[in-house]
């Protein structure tokens, strides 16, 4: 498992901490200032060498954040990502052909275009939906980083289909104080408290071509971008792992045989998970969270078939779980789906 | 804006020159005095009184652009700085009897201070009164400076929940409130770039402030949408202001920094309350927006 780590330096500063780094700039605050604890400083960056890790460019976040404590920010910076100037990554996004080329750049090349977050994608005959997952277990500036990340899709694929898509969106955060920003820069209904941060759109606009696109460009785009991943993958070692664990939740998966798959030591293995932030457990646990709120949002699954597919014995024990997963029991949770069937 | 003291370095540099000066007069002047006759609580108070006198300079030079008013404060304060500092001097420093310049500096000065302060605080309460006009439209009532947004001169939603609960506190008193925003602003942004579309909301906020009347108010909601407070009006009226507001904002013609125009177009909702609460009166004018807005992008 090849997946980029959290103190892995390797987002170039003049690509997506650039955004930012204009924005709180415009304010007249100093440079230095929101370099503080980065490791990096103004010079560097404009000399185009300069390259943040997944943990420094939340820490640069953490600094813009105390700098300009306007709750604004994250959706302004989100206005600004995409498509962008990344490189090959960002003429894949500028020319795809329609909504679900454009959603694959996200799935498949999150070390490219948003090393914070990771993609889940599910299409169902009814719906797309987009599920952010965290790249690390650093999650102090999640609610920043999703609300940036949803802006982002949000105005680049109204940009490239030149229509406004009626995304709605879950969040897995209570409602902040600032709704309006959600309304304004987000529109679409909004769901809180909702376990998950995903976008839902209707199946149907998944196919529909957008008028920009040119496969004379999109094409060697996208070998550049599989030859810049070097045969690694294009997600994080949580996500890889959030991955191989989401494809076999029907086996019990458990850290011996997980280490064992990765030809590495139990002790190893939880070694590198902690420095990534997270615990074995605690990753197996959101896995099947979300499995069970996939299942229950988009096939429909009763309790008891979702009890039976995450290999739980019987239901009680299914519930008592769920519980302390999500807080809210099984029962709850289906009362506040965004698309019950 | 952080630090307006660059614009005032060669006043900060006369001042400590000055200070400077006063000293140097005295050592060469006077003499020493020995320890036994240092009255360090009279020092510990009078260097104090000196020491505050230039930090509130500094503060003046901080927070003003310059100009006369400026001039005249810190001129007053840097006055009564040179009176205090003579009077530290004192205490180390034995002038010689035939010396009577350091009483000239020592009570002249402060006189001359505090009429120049006392001009500077008439002209700057002069000053805060045009101020106070010019903000009349986009703060009303009470003054919070932390509810500013970071990127107009405007008030945000937080200000405008405050004043709507306010405005709804009166039974009886129909308040409306209108929502305006810009057709596909998220487009424009990416034509005109960040530096332009920022100013454009904010020049767009001023096209918006010159057709209020002087008791509304205008927020900048969030984003692109901005907020307008009709205290006591009618639906009538303020389907009238609505239209006037529409039509002002759709004959502004931006201008970007080439010099090209970029005509905006605005959608706007309106909401007379009945019964609301600010929430419920905000919800249904965004409401009111959202059917008034086509869909489809303009093609750039």
């Amino acid at each position: 498992m090849k997946g980029y780590l959290a103190d892995q330096p390797f987002i170039p500063a003049h690509h997506q901490p650039a955004e930012l780094i204009d924005l709180i700039q415009d304010q007249g605050i100093d440079l230095n200032r929101l370099l503080r604890h980065t490791g990096l400083f103004h010079e560097q960056i404009l000399s185009g060498e300069a390259c943040f890790s997944p943990r420094t460019w939340l820490q640069l976040i953490h600094n813009a954040r105390r700098l300009q404590p306007d709750p604004e920010l994250s959706f302004r910076y989100g206005q600004r990502l995409f498509p962008g100037h990344y490189g090959s990554v960002s003429a894949l996004l500028a020319n795809a052909g329609n909504l679900g080329e454009a959603l694959q750049v996200f799935r498949d090349f999150s070390r490219l275009i948003l090393p914070l977050l990771g993609v889940r994608l599910t299409v169902t005959d009814k719906h797309v939906c987009l599920h952010w997952l965290p790249s690390t277990g650093y999650r102090s500036e999640h609610r920043f980083v999703v609300e940036a990340a949803m802006t982002a899709l949000a105005s680049v694929t109204r940009w490239l289909s030149e229509t406004r898509l009626p995304w709605a969106f879950q969040f897995s955060y209570p409602q902040p104080g600032h709704p309006e920003h959600y309304e304004v820069y987000l529109g679409g209904p909004l769901h809180f408290d909702a376990h998950i941060d995903a976008m839902i759109l209707p199946r149907q606009y998944l196919e529909r071509p957008w008028p920009q696109a040119s496969s004379t460009i999109r094409l060697p785009a996208l070998r550049q971008c599989r030859q810049q991943l070097e045969g690694g993958s294009g997600d994080s070692l949580r996500l890889c792992l959030y991955r191989h664990l989401q494809k076999n939740l029907a086996d019990a998966p458990s850290l011996p045989r997980v280490a064992d798959l990765l030809r590495c030591s139990p002790a190893t293995l939880k070694r590198r998970l902690k420095d990534e932030g997270c615990h074995f457990q605690q990753l197996l646990d959101e896995v099947r969270l979300h499995q069970a709120i996939h299942w229950f949002q988009f096939e429909g699954y009763s309790t008891e078939q979702v009890a039976k597919g995450l290999n739980f014995n019987d239901n009680t024990n299914f519930r008592r779980s769920f519980k302390r997963w999500a807080g809210v029991t099984p029962a709850m949770c289906l009362k506040q789906l965004v698309v019950g069937d | 804006m952080a630090n307006m003291t660059a614009l005032h370095r060669c006043s900060i540099a006369t001042i400590m020159a000055i200070g400077l000066g006063i000293l140097i007069l005295n050592l060469t002047v006077g003499s020493l005095k020995p320890a036994a006759e240092i009255a360090w609580l009279d020092i510990g108070g009078e260097g104090g009184a000196a020491l505050l006198s230039l930090m509130w300079t500094f503060f003046i030079f901080n927070s003003r652009p310059t100009g006369w008013v400026t001039r005249l404060l810190s001129s007053g304060l840097a006055f009564i700085f040179f009176s205090y500092w003579q009077d530290v001097l004192d205490e180390f420093i034995q002038l010689p009897a035939s010396v009577n310049w350091d009483h000239w500096l020592e009570s002249g000065t402060m006189p001359v201070g505090m009429i120049l302060l006392t001009l500077g605080i008439y002209h700057w309460h002069r000053e805060q009164q045009a101020i106070n006009r010019q903000l009349l439209k986009r703060e009303r009532i009470f003054r919070e400076h932390r509810s500013f947004d970071a990127l107009t001169p405007l008030s945000g939603a937080g200000y405008l929940r405050e004043q709507l609960s306010r405005e709804l506190q009166h039974p009886g008193r129909p308040v409306a409130l209108i929502m305006l925003d810009l057709h596909c602003f998220d487009h424009s942004r990416r034509l005109l770039g960040g530096a332009d579309s920022d100013r454009l909301l904010r020049e767009l906020g001023e096209v918006l402030v010159l057709n209020l009347r002087q008791k509304d108010l205008l927020c900048r909601y969030a984003g692109d949408r901005f907020a307008v407070v009709l205290p006591a009006t009618e639906y009538g009226a303020a389907e009238n202001l609505r239209r006037e507001l529409d039509q002002a904002a759709n004959s502004f013609a931006f201008k970007t920094r080439r010099g090209e125009t970029h005509a905006p177009t605005v959608h706007t909702g309106l909401a007379v309350s009945k019964d609301d609460d600010a929430q419920t009166l905000i919800d249904r004018a965004n409401q009111q927006l959202l059917t008034t807005r086509p869909d489809q992008p303009r093609v750039a």
